[in-house]
């Protein structure tokens, strides 16, 4: 508000700023750094967004916190439910071992999971300070539902139906060091125990 | 979807068949009230409705072959939706899920991965790159198709030159030095 401004102050505060003088200081255009350019247009995903993530420096006595490197690949020609049984055969293993495995996969979706392991690698040691780059796991691996397109499909006698042309995402989340032991599988013995201390944890309620 | 489309009038005569057996079989003895049989069925229908006879001839003639037409209503159908659940148990089931291979060694030759019972794909790309040159040497030495000489071939490298053994074979030149993996007789 400019209620503190009186009258004639007000107009020569309003026309101060309207002298074309301050704009252009010294010859050179106004700086056009508030205005977005073309790129920005586009939706940046939440996973990209992930890699920017900047954390506070550590203090000297705090372990060392492992690096993670967040890589995804958009609009892959392919189901997502194929993509996932791929996604969870590498869930949790080395990067060496997940290419291995995915070298000798017949599926389709194995070649592209293989380049985007490969981008993040690179991208793992170039950006993100990974000293070696067989010492990434491999944390998480999701895939996502991409845009559908319906289209339609010849039967005979002048029949047709109406396919859906699927395209799936696919994430994955790096983090440097070895892989993490595998769980070992639940034991009858294990549930036993479980249940037996549920029934422990019991006590009485609404009363004294 | 699949969109099909059939005509009503046997579905009609279906059903009409299926009451008149009901009928004689007793199983509705209140409808039956002392008439006197056969009688056909009391309603006015539009369409080709058939005298008793005919219907008792066409019931005859459909016990023998059943159409498809007719077929179409006795097919299985699920009952209700398969839940999300049910679906999950069954597509994540251990054995649908992709097996982790343990076949996966390292080629000795030139350090890529290779499956054991298959050669290296590095290896057999390089061989066969060169195989590819040494034929169209053979193809420019042979001027055209059906020119397969009938005495062996032998290929040399730089500074190679033929050997006692090689004397009535055909003698292909290769301009470059001679790869560690093809080695010379």
């Amino acid at each position: 508000h400019c209620s503190f401004l009186s009258g004639a102050a007000w107009a020569r505060g309003l026309l101060s700023w309207a002298r074309p003088e301050r704009w252009l200081a010294s010859g050179s255009l106004f700086p056009l750094s508030c205005i977005h350019t073309s790129t920005s247009l586009q939706k940046i995903g939440k996973w990209e967004k992930k890699n920017r993530i900047v954390y506070p420096p550590q203090l000297p006595g705090e372990p060392r916190r492992p690096a993670e490197i967040y890589h995804c690949r958009r609009e892959i020609k392919y189901s997502k439910d194929k993509m996932w049984y791929l996604a969870k055969l590498i869930k949790g293993m080395s990067i060496d071992q997940a290419l291995a495995q995915l070298e000798f996969s017949d599926k389709k979706g194995a070649k592209v999971i293989k380049e985007v392991l490969l981008e993040a690698q690179e991208l793992a040691v170039r950006k993100h300070n990974v000293e070696f780059k067989s010492n990434l796991h491999i944390a998480e691996s999701l895939t996502g539902r991409g845009r559908y397109v319906k289209r339609i499909r010849c039967h005979g006698r002048g029949m047709f139906g109406i396919m859906k042309i699927s395209r799936c995402h696919y994430f994955v989340k790096l983090v440097e060091g070895p892989p993490p032991p595998p769980e070992p599988p639940r034991t009858g013995f294990d549930q036993a125990k479980e249940y037996v201390q549920q029934l422990r944890n019991r006590t009485l309620v609404h009363t004294l | 979807a699949l969109v099909v489309v059939c005509s009503p009038l046997p579905r009609l005569r279906a059903l009409l068949q299926r009451c008149w057996e009901r009928l004689e079989r007793g199983l509705w003895p209140g409808v039956l009230g002392g008439q006197s049989p056969p009688w056909g069925p009391a309603l006015a229908v539009q369409g080709p409705v058939l005298l008793p006879q005919g219907i008792n001839d066409a019931r005859e003639s459909s016990a023998e072959a059943p159409s498809l037409l007719e077929s179409i209503l006795w097919m299985a159908a699920p009952k209700k939706r398969r839940t999300v659940e049910v679906n999950r148990c069954r597509r994540r089931h251990p054995s649908k899920l992709i097996e982790v291979k343990r076949n996966i060694d390292v080629c000795p030759e030139c350090g890529n991965l290779k499956q054991k019972h298959v050669l290296c794909g590095y290896c057999y790309a390089k061989v066969k790159a060169e195989t590819r040159l040494i034929r169209m040497e053979m193809h420019k030495k042979e001027g055209g198709p059906f020119n397969a000489p009938t005495v062996e071939t032998v290929v040399l490298y730089d500074g190679e030159k033929p050997s006692e053994k090689d004397e009535g074979k055909r003698i292909i030149e290769r301009a470059r030095k001679r790869p560690s993996w093809f080695v010379q007789n």
